[in-house]
């Protein structure tokens, strides 16, 4: 009981550094957040700071969190289960990277993605699911084990479980104790979450355990889940964090020109990534640049 | 051309109808809800990968955007969203996806072109195609451009299972029958064949001819005689879709 008690106070609260203390090169990172949504990219940039590389990585659905690991060279391989830029077009070093074979990529669609996090949180080998016709076992088949079915019964694939070393969130608010509440759609989170050894999310602001026990239901996840959390004010920029900021498409779009050409990139890389606090990244995109993304509408793009 | 395109594809649902729409799909989005303000008032769709249902609003943004999540009527969560398509209940009634290339049986690639290890393209990945493929009722495709290198023979990548190799490959292989119905092109409008499968043209967009359409395709399309003109927008579509949907003439501007 007393230890337990002792937990209580435990403060999860960390600073950046203090939070991607123990990743190391060659780990399996999964990262959170949906397309244009939620992307810990604060915690990303401050994993390529670290300079770590041969990771493999475990994106859910994403765009430039995954784009942005591996165009600064730290990724060996990825799973994917889509990588786009929507409407900006293809996610420019996903694909450059893969069409040159400089990282190996691992093709799995959503339901073998939430079978192979559900056995890992579960802590079973694998999850099966149905075939559907696609060409995805014949180039994953270490991630489609075809499963034995009795005669007449549809053919079944064993998805091995996915359990990532370290899982980067980035939600809208938490408690020092590490208690993380989603104000939108927690997408994959949880789930990366439940199935990953550790657990660090980003949140735009840090508020009190009174706080969010008046709005309990919005605590997805507990903080027995969650090994550290950062206070990270816009940390998902330039993707949204809903009900706080919209994704900044200017932004999105000037990172798809820089990644046409090295030296630009390069240049996105010294403006954007290397400043060590996030401060400074704030200062680099302006104070009025982010002002227009805390508006309902003032962010519309109408061309 | 992307305005005719939804159109078109807007007359293929019915009331009552269960969608589900993937991802950088505004024409898709412009479909359903033009749909809804005419012949399908009752049209309930999900946003596949997002779990956004029935947002609705006076504009078009990418299906990704955030003004999508604001105004939906409810989310689904993602992990639970996967499962219900998955389960072969066929809670859905069609799917309309875009594809890098088709292929004569509409199967449909969205994964990469060419060698695996060293693709000449490579594209977004598959995400939940293979369910939405393999498991609604029927699926509609869209393709932005109609070329040799858009419409193969055989894809690269079976990302969504259509007819696969044709005739009754699909029911063989355990897949529920269905498979994809109509496909829209900049060109004309193409269905399959009830015994082969095989793509055939349906229409031919005012302007095009079947030699043009022929060029295009690097595959033998049938045709039964003459291939009737498409059909082109009303103006009563037309005056919805501008002053309802597309309010900001996304796809009117919209090069094809």
């Amino acid at each position: 009981m007393s230890g337990r008690e002792a937990e209580v106070n435990v403060t999860k609260l960390v600073s950046l550094d203090q939070a991607l203390d123990g990743l190391e090169d060659g780990m399996r990172v999964a990262v959170g957040g949906w397309i244009f949504n939620s992307q810990p990219m604060a915690l990303v940039r401050g994993l390529l700071r670290k300079g770590l590389k041969s990771l493999d990585l475990v994106p859910a659905p994403g765009s430039i969190a995954p784009d942005l690991l591996i165009g600064a060279g730290a990724v060996r391989s990825t799973t994917c289960v889509f990588i786009s830029f929507e409407q900006f077009g293809l996610a420019p070093h996903f694909r450059r990277h893969a069409e040159a074979g400089k990282i190996k990529v691992h093709d799995i669609d959503g339901p073998a993605f939430a079978a192979g996090l559900r056995a890992a949180s579960c802590d079973l080998p694998f999850v099966p699911v149905p075939d559907l016709g696609t060409d995805l076992p014949r180039h994953a088949p270490e991630y489609y084990h075809e499963l034995p079915v009795l005669p007449g019964e549809r053919r079944l694939y064993a998805v091995p479980a996915i359990r990532p070393d370290v899982c980067l969130l980035h939600a809208q608010q938490a408690d020092e104790l590490g208690n993380v509440q989603f104000l939108g759609p927690p997408f994959f989170d949880v789930m990366l979450a439940q199935a990953s050894r550790k657990v660090i999310v980003s949140v735009d602001r840090i508020v009190s355990s009174a706080t969010l026990r008046r709005a309990n239901h919005l605590t997805k996840l507990p903080r027995v889940m969650v090994d550290t959390v950062v206070e990270l004010p816009y940390g998902a920029h330039p993707s949204a964090s809903p009900s706080f900021y919209r994704s900044d498409e200017a932004h999105l779009r000037s990172y798809v020109k820089a990644s046409r050409d090295p030296d630009a990139f390069r240049g996105y890389l010294q403006r954007y990534v290397e400043p060590a606090v996030n401060e400074a990244y704030l200062d680099a995109v302006g104070g009025s640049a982010l002002g227009a993304l805390n508006s309902s509408l003032g962010g519309r793009d109408t061309r | 051309m992307a305005e005719t395109m939804a159109v078109l594809l807007s007359r293929d649902i019915a009331d009552g109808e269960k969608a589900i729409i993937g991802t950088n799909s505004d024409l898709q989005v412009a479909a359903c809800n033009l749909a809804r303000l005419r012949q399908a008032p009752r049209l309930w769709w999900v946003s596949g990968p997002g779990g956004m249902v029935n947002p609705t609003r006076d504009y078009l943004t990418s299906t990704a955007d955030h003004d999508n999540i604001d105004t939906a009527e409810a989310w689904m969560d993602l992990p639970d969203m996967i499962e219900f398509i998955d389960w072969r209940i066929h809670f859905f009634d069609f799917a309309i996806l875009s594809a890098v290339q088709v292929d004569r049986f509409g199967n449909i690639n969205t994964t990469l072109v060419g060698d695996p290890n060293r693709p000449t393209l490579r594209g977004p990945g598959t995400v939940g195609l293979s369910a939405l493929c393999g498991l609604s009722r029927r699926f509609n495709i869209v393709m932005a451009s109609h070329t040799p290198h858009s419409f193969v023979s055989t894809v690269d990548f079976i990302s969504g299972a259509g007819h696969l190799d044709g005739g009754d490959s699909r029911e063989q292989r355990g897949l529920p029958a269905g498979g994809p119905r109509l496909l829209v092109s900049p060109l004309g409008v193409f269905d399959f064949h009830p015994q082969s499968r095989a793509m055939r043209i349906r229409s031919v967009h005012p302007g095009v001819t079947v030699g043009q359409i022929r060029d295009a395709t690097g595959f033998e399309l049938l045709a039964e005689g003459t291939p009737p003109a498409t059909a082109m927008p009303t103006d009563e579509e037309l005056l919805l879709l501008r002053s309802r949907v597309d309010r900001d003439g996304k796809l009117r501007k919209r090069v094809a």
